[in-house]
């Protein structure tokens, strides 16, 4: 088995960043397998865009409270008739994640699949070719 | 539904909440059909109202602690867990607000548990910030139900003590009547009551100083912030506010799957600096062109016609790994362009996922740069050891001892530490492997599979050029055996020389091996004479004595060729494999060296020629008060790792075993 064709990955992901405690955050780092396949200040923006709409999320303030005491008032019945502030910023976050998938990631061969699919722990892309180790400038 | 693994779906799981939910129901009921009519009669009309808006709260908060979704986390996907379970280590520590949080790896769900996460075994799956798992709602605490848990048992002991209230206010105007109906069942409710309210007062009690403290039940009760600092606390009234305002989270199962189409079409846009070699600037200054040792990668060198190469290279890899497949990627790893990234920034780097190459190493980037670091300051004493120990050495520069030197072991280390490619031992196994050529044990096999190792010294060229090939007889830090020749000085190829960080190794490792040849044959003289005692067990052979005054001593002997060992029993004499057929307590040093599952592979030459290695061990504890120490390098956890050793290397006093 030549060790080159068996270590080929589709998968690169991004981690959880713990500093700030179990907020929703993803590392900043830039991972090096994707050295060559996307410039870093692109997925920089990507990943700094969305921690700011996790921080929108999960941010505590009026709006929060307001659902709160709603739902507490209504025996929580309005959970089933309404979406909750969390998940409208996760809608808007898969449109985003789309259109940076359109416009970015896809003319480069790489898909980013939204965190919330894998629990928000990770981020990750997937290569839609094999990584070639050979073509690594 | 996992299938058939979760506990909280058998029929005797319904049985406390269905009774919780029973008397909750039915003593109410009970309370307002009987004890209401009087109170609102008698005290106030707005009595049975407020109980009844009360209770309604008590059971929306009850539906959603049993019902809701507690915050479980999907199991990863197979494509996200690329470590073989043998090779990652069971913990990760992440950095909290300033606290070292362990991660545990999760054998079920296949993902390191972020923070506060933890497996429910009830219910078989991971909860995010777990608390626990509840019997009487049958349904695990966490992150998204908390809230409504917390409200529940708040709700319900207002609920208890006004039922217990009102209904003591009617027994005791009724105390005359008390045969009656009414009151019979009305006694019958504030017993009820009055028996769970003091349980129920108790756990209210508890969870308000849970959330005071930030902690949760699972926390507390295990003590992990018992002494320490608790990271996750933003201080009594912000964690009550995050209690009760914050947003709902999302659940992260069953959920609605968007498919969307994105048009994706070769060629793929690649960055500007495609095209270009870049030069990666190393802080020892070397400049390294990665396409050139990408070239260099593709035309292997040569090596000397060995009879059992093939077997060399086997056994190379199965010494360095207990997996033979991740040895495949050794070299890859040398020649990769990121290896200056490894070295560079140690401390965070996501391997996970990309590279193959790199994958065993992610699970312990962290603590294995940690240890690079200690190792390399290490290796920097040892380095300045080594040379004014051969300071007579015309080959050893003084630049040996300086940045130069040092950085250029950093160097050799990092990609050693890929080569390993294991989790934070192995930076210890390629620093103490690079460093212990001396040790008899460790002399270069002639024409060892050194493959693994010549792009180091390939891209390693002081002057930035990339260099020839190592020599024939290059070393091979991870597969040194004693070879064949008389302790008599020989000349390092001249191929060799041209590197001088190689150069300087060589040259060092050279004296050692003559010296130790020295000793060695000194002591098999003496080993009949019972001069040393039997009684060193295998990991302390040999016992710690500084190599100076030793090898002075020895200087002048030169006794015969040492015996004449294969290369394969030298491959076991350096007691990597005979170490490895015991577990030792020492072994497992650091959690991060614990692996997530459990080792099946055993090296087939430990099986093979455990006869040759016992006589050599044997010998070796004979030889007993030993002038080298032998290099601590603990590849990983030995506690289920046959081909897993551990050699000692104490420099008098420059420690840099990596216990």
């Amino acid at each position: 088995v030549r060790p080159r064709s068996a270590s080929l990955v589709t998968k690169v992901f991004i981690q959880r960043d713990y500093s700030e405690g179990t907020v929703c955050r993803f590392q900043t780092k830039f991972p090096p397998e994707l050295d060559s396949r996307i410039e870093r200040a692109l997925l920089d923006q990507t990943v700094k865009t969305l921690n700011s709409y996790y921080v929108e999320a999960e941010k505590i303030g009026g709006q929060s409270y307001l659902e709160g005491c709603l739902a507490c008032a209504t025996a929580y019945i309005i959970f089933l008739c309404m979406e909750t502030r969390y998940e409208k910023v996760l809608r808007k976050i898969s449109s985003y994640i789309q259109e940076q998938n359109e416009k970015i990631y896809a003319p480069r061969g790489l898909l980013l699949t939204d965190p919330i699919e894998r629990g928000m722990r990770v981020v990750s892309f997937t290569h839609l070719l094999p990584l070639s180790l050979s073509v690594q400038g | 539904m996992p299938a058939g693994g979760a506990d909280s779906l058998k029929p005797s799981a319904f049985i406390p909440v269905c009774t919780a939910a029973c008397l909750l129901v039915g003593s109410t009921s009970l309370f307002f059909v009987f004890t209401c009519p009087w109170l609102a009669v008698t005290i106030c009309p707005a009595v049975p109202p407020c109980c009844a808006i009360l209770f309604l709260f008590v059971l929306a908060n009850f539906t959603m602690a049993t019902f809701m979704d507690a915050g479980v986390l999907p199991m990863a996907n197979e494509d996200e867990d690329k470590d073989d379970e043998f090779r990652a280590p069971l913990y990760k520590n992440v950095d909290v607000k300033g606290v070292q949080v362990r991660m545990k790896w999760c054998a079920s769900c296949h993902f390191y548990r972020p923070p506060r996460c933890s497996h429910c075994s009830v219910c078989d799956h991971c909860v995010e910030d777990f608390d626990h798992h509840c019997p009487w709602v049958n349904n695990c605490i966490g992150r998204r139900n908390y809230r409504y848990f917390f409200l529940f048992l708040l709700s319900l002991t207002a609920h208890m003590i006004c039922v217990l209230t009102f209904g003591l206010i009617y027994v005791l105007h009724h105390m005359d009547e008390l045969s009656k109906l009414h009151c019979t069942v009305t006694l019958v409710v504030i017993s009820v009551s009055g028996l769970f309210l003091i349980p129920v007062l108790g756990l209210t009690g508890f969870h308000l100083y849970l959330v005071s403290r930030g902690r949760t039940t699972n926390e507390q009760v295990t003590g992990k912030f018992q002494g320490g600092v608790n990271p996750f606390t933003r201080g009594c009234c912000n964690n009550l506010e995050y209690l009760v305002c914050s947003p709902v989270s999302p659940k992260y199962t069953a959920r609605p799957i968007k498919k969307t189409v994105i048009h994706v079409q070769p060629p793929f846009l690649r960055p500007e600096i495609d095209g270009k070699t870049p030069v990666r600037v190393r802080d020892n200054g070397i400049h390294s062109e990665e396409k050139v040792r990408m070239n260099q990668m593709k035309t292997p060198p040569p090596l000397p016609p060995k009879p059992n190469h093939g077997l060399l290279r086997s056994q190379l890899y199965s010494i360095v790994t207990s997996n033979s497949t991740e040895a495949m990627y050794s070299t890859e790893y040398i020649c990769r362009p990121h290896l200056p990234d490894l070295r560079l920034e140690p401390k965070e780097s996501p391997l996970k996922g990309g590279l193959p190459a790199q994958a065993p190493l992610q699970a312990s980037s962290t603590s294995s740069s940690m240890q690079l670091n200690s190792l390399t300051l290490n290796s920097r004493s040892l380095a300045l050891k080594h040379s004014s120990r051969h300071g007579s050495k015309s080959q050893l520069p003084a630049v040996h001892a300086d940045t130069l030197g040092s950085n250029s072991l950093l160097g050799i280390i990092s990609s050693p530490s890929l080569l390993a490619s294991h989790s934070s031992s192995n930076s210890s196994l390629s620093y103490d492997t690079l460093i212990n050529p001396g040790d008899p044990q460790f002399l270069t096999q002639r024409g060892a599979p050194s493959v693994s190792y010549h792009p180091h010294f390939m891209t390693l060229g002081t002057d930035g050029s990339m260099m020839q090939r190592p020599p024939p007889h290059a070393y091979s830090p991870v597969f040194m055996g004693v070879t064949r020749q008389s302790p008599q000085p020989r000349d390092p190829s001249p191929s060799f020389l041209r590197d001088n960080f190689s150069k300087t190794i060589m040259a060092s490792i050279h004296e050692r091996r003559e010296m130790e040849e020295r000793e060695r044959t000194l002591r098999l003289q003496a080993r009949s004479q019972g001069l040393y005692g039997p009684d060193l067990a295998i990991y302390d052979i040999p016992s710690r004595r500084s190599l100076p005054p030793d090898n002075i001593r020895l200087s002048g002997s030169r006794g015969p060729t040492p015996p004449a060992y294969g290369s394969r029993e030298f491959l076991m004499s350096t007691g990597i494999l005979g170490y490895g057929m015991r577990t030792s307590p020492l072994s497992s040093s650091s959690t991060s060296s614990l692996t997530r599952g459990p080792k099946t592979s055993s090296s087939p030459l430990q099986n093979s020629s455990s006869s040759s290695l016992n006589r050599l061990l044997s010998e070796m504890q004979l030889c007993g008060g030993a002038t080298y120490q032998l290099i601590t390098v603990s590849v990983f956890n030995l506690h289920a790792a046959p081909s897993s050793f551990r050699w000692w290397y104490d420099v008098s006093g420059a420690a840099c075993s990596s216990r």
